[in-house]
């Protein structure tokens, strides 16, 4: 469903990414493990279009976004969940899933029942359901990534992007958080998830690739990954 | 010296002399006056926009300041000239400080508009308070009398000249000096700036008040110049005007502020002249046509970029031929010249030609004359080893750090002390708080509780600049160098604290100035050579590799004397190469008796270099100890990676 | 007493002037980070347009949506001339350069279709005043606070109800969240400067009919809004309405107890004195930056 082959993204004068490949079958969870500092937010930026790859392409289904403006490749149906939540402080919850659902509104996606997904999505997620008048930015850390995932399903997308879900997260919320990413997987929902915490994010995937230093390091499935030493001497050295 | 700046000067020197004796006829005689007037002003406004980059829309009204002050004397004392220039430059100066102080706490826009209420205020106090100022009706001066002699037209112009001349030596060496520097520096990266020790508030006050002096002095010429004048002249059309010469001229060049102040003279008289324009303006689009043949043809740009400052000349030559009067439409020309040049002459005509020709600043020359300086005694210093008391073996005390925004709690009761002479690691996941902890340690943030000493005292709500004074350097995750200055220039900046010389002796070019300047330069390029960029000393610092740039944040910092240096991820983006010179590098500092503290992410930099690692986890401090420990540590291990991974075995 | 209050509601009714400008410079401020310089040229120029419909037989009613239209054309342009290639450049001096010089340009334009003089606007409700609370009201100026309520209702509304003006909200606080959600910020942006002109435009031939119109009118209008801008904070509409009837009543009390010469100095005092006391406004709240 997204395949991104030999892409090099940086910012300015440094190169982050020096030439990564990875692909996202379709109904698959795939996850981009590595430390801080790897690269893992900037393939996510290259992908949406946040930033513009400097060699490399993307492929969204047939359809090739490499280097195309963000808001033409959400219209195609990429949804990406940024690292940081991003959520509209200044408005409702009801109003930021609304917005989830904008490519539906001016018909760059089938329209559908938008109404009714948004009943769907509050069901999914029970703490927005209570919440669902108040606004964005006075939400918890953990009520905004769970309204930062929802906002992306709302767009009934093709792919998902998921930037560490768990960051800045007291532990009992990263569970809940990896528990509804573990729901959507059983729902056959094409995932790419960035994460630090690589455990928590292998439990839930299909397979895996680990980036090191802006090159995949290692790859797999997730099973295997989970007790490979190359993985910890990915984050903390000592491996080489 | 350099032989072309003088062989120019000279000939220039010889053309301002010479004019009046070509040019007999009056009327021209007293337009160039107004061109040397103009330049003066602009001279002064060029170190506000060009430098500072601030855009500041009420010089009109400093101009109206200084012509007033003049006025004013004139009418109700009949001072002498000498008295009233100089009273116009006080003037204008003061009330330039009166308008700095509460404005330059703002930037960009805001700046921009309270400069221009400034300049209305100003407009209409002239207009309203008639018993000083005789209101609409003005005030007229007879011909100006200097040492009991009349000035007539030709006299009065070298007046002109010679104050000309003397405000663009003053001017120029103002600008070389380390003040010129600091101004660049407060608009290349004001953060860097603080941080270096130049209060970047501080210096924009300077700078203005600087230019406001020029202003005033340019206004009370005008009025002896005009003989009469009054208060509709000092209004917002002028103050764009002015803008207007800076930016076509050439930022950061005087003979861009000449060219610029000719243009905004001769323009309006070239459009009243319907003829002699519609020459010109074929002339031009020709020459714009031209231009952008060669650029495209060297590949420098593309036919569609240039596609519409050839069509604006153009299109400006076929209008001459259509109307049958420019001089209605003289303010909509000046406006979309603007437009042009603010997009496609970004460095003003000066800037295109000298990019034409080749011509490169005095950067570079600069950099090969401090190669040529006897080097000092040691490059690295730090204030350390220059004390006579023994040092205190704890340098940074922080307790119970407290950093709230909102809801956030991004230091939670963080302790951290460090021990005089060790290499301090801090890392931790990201969002940790690592970055936090550094910007709370050089003033940046204010802690929102807890207690931070350094070297026994609270550092606790100092400005940054303090801070540095104070001996505690920094360099940035996010390269903040000075861009367009060279990496010998950035390093300089960081000496600033060494000099003591103030404008006059930089003006005069005293003993004293030109003493430090040299010291500073050795100082400066010893450094550079510490850090193995010597051979990049006159490269701008935005044209330097990423590896280099960073070396060079480091020469820079260290040029503050300190006895702490904070490294904010150091090795990020650098190649494997890069990271064994990054290493010996911070190891020859800790020899020269300079404490560290270094955030880092590539754990093999960390545990070869560390004495000591904090470990930090939302805002906590988790871990502390020896490298080794700290990598073996469950918790730390599991802040990383989450948890439930299998811990291979050791090795 | 009477006069007072008679200062008073003129003060009220010039003070929601101020208000819709400066409304418009928080529109496009709060999707952009920049604001048009010229915004009191805008307003001049929807006010000699207006004129000349009218003079052209036009019912001053009908020529209202007729000047808004124009006045959303020239916003656009404006956008699009002087502050989209400064956005792309990242370059804060081109767009206040640019914006000024535009403002310039539409200065001299009207100067030399409409003249140099000013012009009197037929005014389209009777010109005798009516008693308020023992004051003498003009009917325009009783139109003019009512019609600058309608537009910012009207604005809000929008940005309330509709899924575009969420769009507009969400690339307000987010533009790259924004378009992430498929929202084209850019065209957002000069959709804000095309309501932001309009605004202005509106608020011309609003005022016109009470004062004189004429190519220099825009001017110090433009100031003195940014000035209520500033006063209510670039994000608080409420903010604007208080700053601007604050200054709308200064400006009337000044004009009448001190001189003519002197009304336009309160407002740009009060500039100067929030912008170095409390930049942020008297409504507004201060951003924290992170390095």
């Amino acid at each position: 469903m997204l395949s991104i082959t030999n892409l090099h993204a940086g910012y300015g004068k440094v190169e982050v990414l020096h030439g990564i490949s990875l692909e996202v079958p379709k109904g698959q969870v795939v996850t981009l493990i590595g430390s801080n500092g790897a690269g893992k937010t900037t393939t996510m930026r290259a992908v949406s279009g946040m930033i513009a790859p400097r060699e490399g392409k993307v492929m969204l289904g047939d359809v090739d976004i490499t280097g195309r403006e963000s808001h033409r490749i959400a219209r195609l149906g990429l949804a990406h969940s940024p690292e940081g939540r991003r959520v509209f402080a200044t408005m409702t919850v009801n109003d930021n899933l609304l917005l989830g659902a904008f490519p539906r509104f001016t018909g760059a996606r089938s329209k559908g029942d938008i109404a009714a997904d948004l009943e769907r999505a509050m069901e999914y997620f029970p703490r927005l359901k209570e919440r669902r008048l108040q606004l964005a930015g006075t939400l918890s850390g953990g009520e905004q990534q769970m309204l930062a995932m929802a906002r992306a399903m709302m767009m009934n997308p093709d792919v998902v992007l998921l930037d560490e879900p768990s960051m800045g997260l007291a532990p009992i919320l990263v569970d809940e958080v990896f528990r509804i990413i573990s729901r959507l997987r059983s729902e056959g929902v094409t995932m790419l998830l960035v994460e630090q915490f690589a455990a928590a994010a292998l439990n839930v995937s299909d397979y895996g690739y680990v980036l090191e230093n802006g090159r995949i390091a290692v790859h797999g499935p997730a099973e295997k990954l989970k007790n490979d030493p190359a993985v910890q001497a990915a984050y903390l050295g000592g491996g080489h | 010296m350099k032989s072309r700046p003088l062989l120019l000067a000279a000939v220039g020197l010889a053309i301002l002399i010479g004019f009046p004796f070509v040019v007999a006829n009056p009327y021209y005689i007293h337009l160039a006056q107004t061109i040397a007037i103009y330049a003066i002003l602009l001279f002064g406004l060029d170190i506000v926009v060009g430098y500072t980059g601030q855009v500041s829309l009420g010089h009109a009204g400093l101009f109206g300041i200084g012509a007033y002050t003049a006025g004013v004397l004139y009418m109700h004392f009949h001072a002498p000239l000498l008295l009233t220039l100089l009273a116009g430059i006080g003037t204008t100066a003061a009330f330039g400080a009166i308008l700095a102080l509460p404005a330059l706490r703002v930037t960009g826009p805001y700046l921009a508009m309270v400069t221009l209420a400034f300049g209305t205020i100003i407009q209409i106090l002239i207009n309203e308070v008639t018993d000083v100022t005789n209101g609409p009706m003005g005030i007229t001066f007879s011909k100006p009398v200097l040492l009991g002699m009349v000035l007539d037209e030709r006299a009065y112009y070298w007046v002109c000249s010679v104050l000309l001349v003397a405000s663009l030596v003053v001017v120029h060496r103002l600008l070389r000096s380390h003040l010129g520097r600091a101004f660049e520096a407060l608009r290349g990266s004001p953060i860097a700036s603080d941080c270096m020790g130049v209060s970047v508030y501080r210096y924009k006050v300077y700078a203005f008040v600087i230019s406001a002096g020029f202003a005033g002095l340019a206004g009370s010429l005008y009025a002896y110049s005009e003989r009469y004048i009054s208060p509709n002249t000092y209004n917002f059309e002028l103050t764009v005007l002015f803008l207007l010469a800076i930016i076509m001229g050439g930022r950061k060049t005087r003979s861009g502020a000449l060219l610029g102040a000719t243009v905004i003279v001769m323009l309006p008289k070239l459009l009243d002249d319907l003829d002699l324009f519609r020459y010109v303006s074929v002339t031009l689009a020709a020459l714009v046509a031209a231009g952008a043949a060669v650029q495209v043809a060297r590949g420098k740009t593309t036919v569609a970029r240039s596609a519409i400052p050839v069509i604006g000349s153009v299109a400006l030559a076929v209008l001459s031929f259509v109307l049958t009067s420019m001089t209605d439409w003289r303010l909509s020309i000046f406006g979309l010249i603007t437009l042009l040049v603010v997009y496609y002459l970004q460095d003003g005509i000066i800037g295109f030609v000298r990019q034409t020709l080749g011509w490169r600043g005095h950067g570079a020359s600069d950099a090969a004359a401090a190669a040529t300086l006897p080097p000092p005694a040691s490059a690295v210093s730090t204030a350390v080893s220059q004390s006579a008391t023994p040092a205190a073996q704890e340098l940074v005390a922080a307790d119970k750090v407290l950093m709230q925004f909102g809801g956030l709690k991004a230091l939670n009761d963080v302790a951290l002390h460090v021990a005089r002479g060790t290499i301090h690691g801090l890392i931790g996941p990201n969002g940790s708080g690592k970055s936090t902890m550094m910007n709370v340690l050089t003033g940046i943030y204010v802690p929102t509780a807890g207690s931070i000493a350094f070297k026994g005292q609270s550092i606790v709500g100092r400005t940054s600049a303090r801070i540095a004074l104070a001996g505690i350097a920094r360099t940035f995750q996010n390269v903040q160098l000075f861009g367009e200055m060279t990496a010998l220039q950035n390093v300089l900046v960081g000496l600033h604290h060494t000099y003591r010389s103030n404008l006059l002796d930089v003006a005069l070019h005293l003993p004293r100035y030109l003493r430090e300047e040299r010291a500073a330069t050795a100082r400066a390029y010893a450094l550079l050579k510490f850090v193995g960029l010597e051979a990049l000393a006159g490269e701008e610092a935005r044209n330097l590799p990423y590896g280099k740039q960073r070396l060079l944040e480091i020469a820079r910092a260290l040029a503050l004397n300190p006895e702490l240096l904070l490294l904010d991820e150091p090795a990020a983006g650098l190649t494997a190469p890069d990271i064994k010179e990054l290493v010996v590098i911070v190891r020859k500092i800790r020899e020269h008796g300079i404490t560290l503290i270094l955030i880092e992410h590539h754990m093999d930099v960390v545990m070869s270099v560390c004495d000591v690692v904090t470990v930090l986890d939302f805002g906590q401090k988790i871990a502390e100890g020896t490298p080794a420990a700290v990598q073996a540590n469950p918790q730390v291990i599991k802040a990383y990676l989450g948890g439930e991974l299998e811990a291979p075995a050791a090795h | 007493m009477e006069i007072l209050t008679q200062l008073i509601f003129s003060g009220i009714s010039l003070g929601m002037i101020y208000a819709v400008i400066a409304f418009g410079y928080q529109l496009t401020f709060a999707t952009s980070d920049t604001l048009n310089f010229g915004q009191g040229d805008a307003l001049m120029l929807g006010a000699l347009v207006g004129l000349t419909l009218v003079g052209m037989g036009v019912n001053y009613w009908l020529m209202i949506p007729l000047v808004c239209v124009f006045g959303a054309i020239q916003g656009a342009v404006v956008e699009r001339i002087g502050v989209r290639p400064a956005l792309k450049i990242k370059s804060e001096f081109g767009w206040i350069m640019s914006t000024i010089a535009l403002g310039i340009i539409f200065k001299n334009v009207a100067e030399n279709v409409w003249g140099h003089d000013d012009l009197k606007f037929p005014s389209p409700l009777p010109e005798s005043p009516i008693k308020f609370l023992g004051a003498n009201v003009l009917p325009m100026e009783i139109l003019v606070v009512v019609g600058a309520v309608l537009m910012m209702a009207a604005v809000e509304l929008f940005n309330r109800k509709t899924i575009w003006g969420k769009a507009v909200v969400a690339t307000f606080n987010d533009r790259d969240a924004a378009r992430l959600m498929g929202i084209n910020t850019s065209l957002v942006i000069t959709f804000s400067y095309a309501l932001s002109s309009m605004s202005a435009a509106l608020a011309g031939v609003l005022i016109a009919p009470l004062t004189l119109t004429g190519s220099t009118m825009g001017a110090v209008l433009g100031l003195k809004a940014f000035a209520v801008a500033i006063i209510g904070g670039l994000t608080s509409g409420m903010g604007i309405i208080v700053g601007g009837i604050i200054l709308g009543i200064a400006e009337k009390l000044t004009g009448f107890y001190l001189s003519t010469g002197y009304q336009d100095v309160p407002g740009l005092v009060l500039l100067l004195i929030v912008l170095a006391v409390r930049p942020a406004g008297l409504f507004g709240k201060t951003a924290i930056k992170k390095v």
